[in-house]
This record gives structure tokens, sequence and C-alpha cells, in this order.
């Protein structure tokens, strides 16, 4: 009986880890975000308060104050626009090259899927920096440039939004290619070749039977992607310029200079509702879809 | 007949150092059920997949109808192919299946007319609302031919079209095919390693080996009169018996009898074939053995397939098989194992094998 009870709560400690890293913090961050803010340590007061007898002390000033200024809205908005393009771009190079990993002979397959995770091995931080070298002024590219002739003075490459699409397709390149091989790899290429030999060129081929039945692993990489580059710090911060705000920049700037906990947290917790329950949504109607089609 | 309708020529293909097919020349005329018979790594489904335009050959040309096909890509050729997995769309329902290809040329309304007829041809008309997974084997396999056949190709090519049925359904199926093709009287060219399955369904069937066609004729042609060792053993039982000149006979040391042939030979030594069914098998008491194209032996082994029994039976260093019909229900032709018989044979039942 004692073997059971263990089972029981063994099959349970998923969701344990889910309270305990999960949930707990973030019942710990709407705690914050609907306190009222002063100057202290920690800089919000108790929501309960029991001086003169039992009294709520909440607020929802902190979200108002939030949705009110355009200069909140407007970086998440600029996220979103970040993470929509990062994601196209990821797509259009990862799927042909996840594509022709799949489909090339095992050992060079085995070779280019060790190529793809390579990056993973070293530091983030030392990738994006090693960008900045490769970008800036005196940079390699520069340096080529010119020495070409292609351009009479350095071309200003970095700190600016084209940089960061850049250095975010690079770092997440392959959080695409992974789950669009996994599905690809799975392909069965003699389909490719009976639309063929049913008189479909190689563009209506790619379109009528290679996509639709992509569409499983499209959709996980773009979430793979998507969702971190909405809350994407570091390669805004490196690679960025001041002519575009991001998500996380203002979130960290909001908490770690302003000190404004409160506001902060109704920022990060906005961000989350407004990222995830339309990706909830999205997936809830995209499996009873999938499941219709058999994919 | 028009016997150019499909014109293989000189044909060589090799993958890496691999030579998979060596001037392969065929001719395959108009409406003609045409078999490609050989085990694995004959290069059969090479030469098939050229036809249909996955593969490149290295040299020669395919000439389809008059015109040079080998340089066309396979959404260019008037033909199709029908893959050993079917490879049917998993996306699509059967409806859609079917009009796959002729979505592009057709209206609507077109689309829907011609593929109630095909679904009509195969009876599959109650299928069409149906995802591919919840089809059988069967099913699939008339979808996958009604996809092809849609398109009115002028070829249409068979990757052992029945190797992914059961063994009840590929015999009814057999005869289907068979049916229909005569029906519409479009050209098939299909691949099997199953000798049965190339017999029944061939008007002319051509025997691969090791990128070779070894000889090219029709079943009938293939299984009484072999021209070589390789295909002799290949299709059917076959006795094979090595014989050499003796005055004015034939000798064979392994079953050390004489053998008369009713024609002259080349060679002074030859291999001849004996079909088990040639062999009339007769107890001893009833007469002697002659002096050719005869002998005595001892049944060794006997197992009764219903309408024959086999029986092994041996003589001197060689065992032969021989089939014996069932004639009719008394026993005098069913032997018990360790009797006695007498075996012999008209000398046109004789087949020399010339290499």
């Amino acid at each position: 009986m004692k073997n059971k009870l263990f089972e029981k709560y063994f099959v349970f400690s998923p969701y344990f880890w889910l309270v305990l890293f999960f949930f707990i913090p973030l019942a710990i961050i709407f705690k914050i975000s609907i306190s009222v803010s002063e100057w202290g340590m920690p800089p919000y007061q108790d929501i309960f308060l029991f001086d003169n007898g039992f009294k709520i002390n909440t607020t929802f000033e902190n979200y108002v104050y939030i949705f009110s200024d355009y200069y909140y809205i407007g970086s998440f908005v600029n996220s979103l626009i970040l993470a929509l393009i990062s994601t196209f771009f990821c797509l259009l190079i990862g799927f042909p090259l996840a594509f022709y990993i799949a489909t090339s002979n095992i050992r060079l397959r085995n070779i280019l899927l060790v190529l793809v995770v390579i990056p993973f091995w070293s530091s983030f931080l030392l990738r994006v920096y090693a960008w900045k070298i490769i970008l800036q002024n005196n940079g390699i590219l520069n340096v080529i440039l010119l020495n070409l002739g292609i351009t009479s003075e350095p071309l200003q490459l970095l700190y600016n939004q084209y940089a960061v699409i850049m250095g975010i397709v690079y770092t997440y390149l392959p959080l695409m290619i992974l789950p669009l091989y996994g599905y690809l790899n799975k392909f069965d290429l003699n389909l490719i070749e009976a639309s063929k030999d049913l008189g479909l060129n190689r563009i209506k081929t790619f379109f009528k039977v290679i996509l639709p039945l992509s569409v499983p692993g499209i959709v996980a990489g773009s979430l793979l992607v998507f969702i971190p580059v909405v809350g994407e710090f570091i390669i805004p911060e490196m690679l960025g310029g001041s002519d575009r705000l991001y998500y996380g920049k203002i979130l960290w700037e909001e908490f770690f200079v302003n000190r404004n906990w409160p506001g902060a947290s109704a920022l990060a917790l906005s961000g989350i509702i407004i990222l995830v329950l339309p990706i909830v949504i999205f997936q809830i109607l995209y499996s009873r879809w999938s499941q219709k089609n058999e994919i | 007949m028009d016997n150019n309708f499909l014109v293989i020529e000189n044909i060589s293909k090799s993958f890496g150092d691999n030579k998979v097919l060596e001037n392969i020349n065929l001719n395959i005329s108009k409406s003609e059920f045409f078999g490609l018979l050989g085990s694995s790594g004959s290069g059969k489904t090479t030469l098939l997949r050229i036809l249909g335009g996955f593969e490149k050959p290295d040299t020669g040309r395919v000439m389809l109808d008059g015109t040079d096909i080998t340089n066309l890509e396979p959404f260019e050729r008037p033909l199709n192919y029908m893959f050993q997995s079917y490879a049917l769309f998993p996306h699509l329902n059967v409806f859609n299946n079917l009009a796959f290809g002729i979505k592009e040329n057709f209206t609507q309304k077109e689309i829907e007319i011609n593929v109630r007829n095909i679904a009509e041809l195969l009876s599959i008309e109650h299928l069409l609302n149906r995802r591919i997974k919840q089809l059988s084997g069967g099913e699939q396999q008339r979808v996958a031919l009604g996809r092809c056949l849609i398109k009115k190709p002028k070829l249409l090519l068979l990757d052992e079209p029945l190797a992914a049925l059961d063994k009840k359904l590929r015999s009814k199926t057999q005869l289907e095919l068979t049916t229909l093709q005569k029906k519409l009287k479009i050209t098939f060219v299909f691949v099997t390693h199953d000798q049965e399955e190339a017999m029944s369904l061939s008007d002319r069937m051509a025997i691969m080996k090791n990128g070779l066609i070894l000889e090219c004729s029709s079943p009938e042609e293939i299984y009484e009169n072999p021209k070589s060792l390789f295909t002799a053993n290949f299709i059917g039982i076959a006795n094979i018996i090595e014989i050499y000149k003796k005055g004015e006979n034939f000798y064979s040391d392994d079953l050390g009898i004489n053998f008369k042939l009713n024609k002259e030979l080349k060679n002074t030594k030859t291999n001849i074939l004996l079909r088990p069914e040639k062999i009339k098998i007769q107890s001893i008491n009833n007469l002697k053995t002659s002096s050719f194209n005869s002998f005595s032996g001892e049944i060794l082994e006997k197992s009764y397939l219903g309408s024959f029994t086999r029986y092994e039976i041996k003589i001197k260093n060689m065992i032969i098989s021989v089939l014996d019909q069932n004639f009719n229900s008394n026993t005098n032709y069913n032997f018990p194992k360790g009797e006695k018989v007498i075996c012999s044979w008209e000398s046109e039942s004789i087949k020399v094998l010339e290499d």
C-alpha cells in the first residue's frame, strides 16, 4: 500500500515542480503587482495590514499606469513585431536547411546536425559579442567592404534594429531547425515523387504536399522562437541602438533602474497574459484541426 | 501490333562503383502487360524508376510513343507510377487524392465527374470522404491505382503492385488488375520479385539478374523453354541434370541412365531441364525400365498438395522432383514413402539449357 502511495505522488511530481517553480513565483509577482509602491526595502507595502485591525491594502493603479502610457504598450508592440520578423526569417532559412538535413544520407545528416547544435556549446553572450566585432565600424565586414571598394566609408551596421533581427535570427535558428528536422525526418519522400508523377512541378509540389505536411513542425519551431524573442533582453541591449525600445529592456529598467517593483510586476504579468492567452487558444484550435486532418 | 510503343535503348546506370543496369534493351508493345521479374538487387526497380523519370540513366534513351522522354522531368511525362507503398497523401481524403493530378487542368464539375467515374470503375465510390488512414490495404491499392488512371496515362508503371496485400486478397486483385488492363488497353509495366505474380499478370516478361536482362518472352515460353540455367531454376521447380555425349545417346553420371534427345546438340556436354510435371510416375510392378529416358528410384519424401502430390525421388546421387496430378481418387497413383517406382518422360520434355 505504501508503494502505491509513492507511485501516486511520483506521478504527480511534474505538477509539484510546476507549482513550485511556476505558479508560486507567478503568484508572488501577482501579489507585488497589486501592491502599493513606496520608498524602502522592499519597495512596496504589504497587501494585508494588521496594525489598525485587518485591512486589505491593494491597488490596480500599476496596471492603469502601464496601459495608459504608450511607452510601455509601444515597447511591447515593438517586441511583438521583432518576434514576428525574426520568426519569419528563422523559418525562411531554417526550413530549407532542415529539409536538406532530413533528406541527406545518414553520415552527412549527423555531421550537419552537429554543426547546427555546436553553437549551443559556447557562451551565448560571447556569440552575440562576436557579432559586435564583425559588425562594428572597423569590424571585419566593413574592412572587407572598404577594401573591395563597395563602400567609400564604413557602414553603420551595428546599434540598429536590423542588427538586432540578425542577432536574434542567428541565435534562435537552431530552435527552428531542430523541431522542423524532427518532423521532416519522418517525411515519406515517395510523396514528393508521387506529386511530381501526377504532374505537379517542384514549386507546386512544395505548396501542395511538403508544406501542408510540415505544419506541425513549422508550428512547433515558430512557437519555440517567437515566445522567447518577445522577452529577449540581451541581444537588443548589445546589438540594438536607441531607435527602438523593446519590452525586455523596459522591464529590466523598470525593475532595476526605477525600482518600481509593482509596476514591473504588472508589466511582466500583462505581457504573459497578452502573449500566452492567444497561444493557448491557438494551440487548442490547432490540436482540434490537426486531429481532424490526422497530420 | 505496334512493337515500338515503348523502346528502351542501351540503358546503363551506376550508383558510384555499383553497376545497377548494363546496356538494357527492351521493346514493349502498346496495350501490353509487361513484367520485370528479378530478385532484390537485380536492377528492376531502378529500371522502372528511370522510366518514371525519378532517375536519369548514364547512357541510352527511352522512347515512348515516338518521342524521346529520357530527359523529361516526371511531371512532364505522359505516364504514371504506382508506388509500392502507394504514397497516398495523408493530409487529403480519398476524393482529393484521386483528384490530385487533374485539379490543375479541369473545372470543379469535370473533376467531380472524373473522380466519380474512376471510383465507380474501381468500386470505391463509398470511400470518397474517408481519410487515407481509415482505409484497408486493398482499398489503398485501389485509390493509388485510381489516382494514376484518372490521368489517362499512355503508360502505367507499377512497383510491386500486390506486395503489400495479404495472400488471399492478392490473387483476387491479380485477376482484377488483368481484367482492368485489358479493358482500358493502357500499357502496364510492373516490377515484381514474385514469379507467380509475374507469370499470372504478364503478357510478356523479362527476367533480370545483376543489371542484365537474361530472357524476355511470354511466361509459357520462359517456363517451358528457358534458355539459361538461372531462369530454369528461378521459375518454377526444376530438375537440372548434366549430360554428355556417349555413343548414339547421352549419359548422366548422376543418374546413371541414358537420355535420348530429339535434336542434335552443339556441345558434347550440357545441362538439361526436366520439369517435375513432365515426369510420369508408375508402380514398379507394371513394367520394366526402358534403356533410355526412364529410371527406377525410391520415394524419399512426399507432400500432398491437393490437386497434385509432390514426390522427391532418390536415384543414385540425385534427388528428382516429380509432380503427379491427383487424377482420380483411387490409390494406384498414391505411392507411399520408401516405395520403388519407375519414372519416365517423353524426349520432347527434355529442354537443353544453352548456358
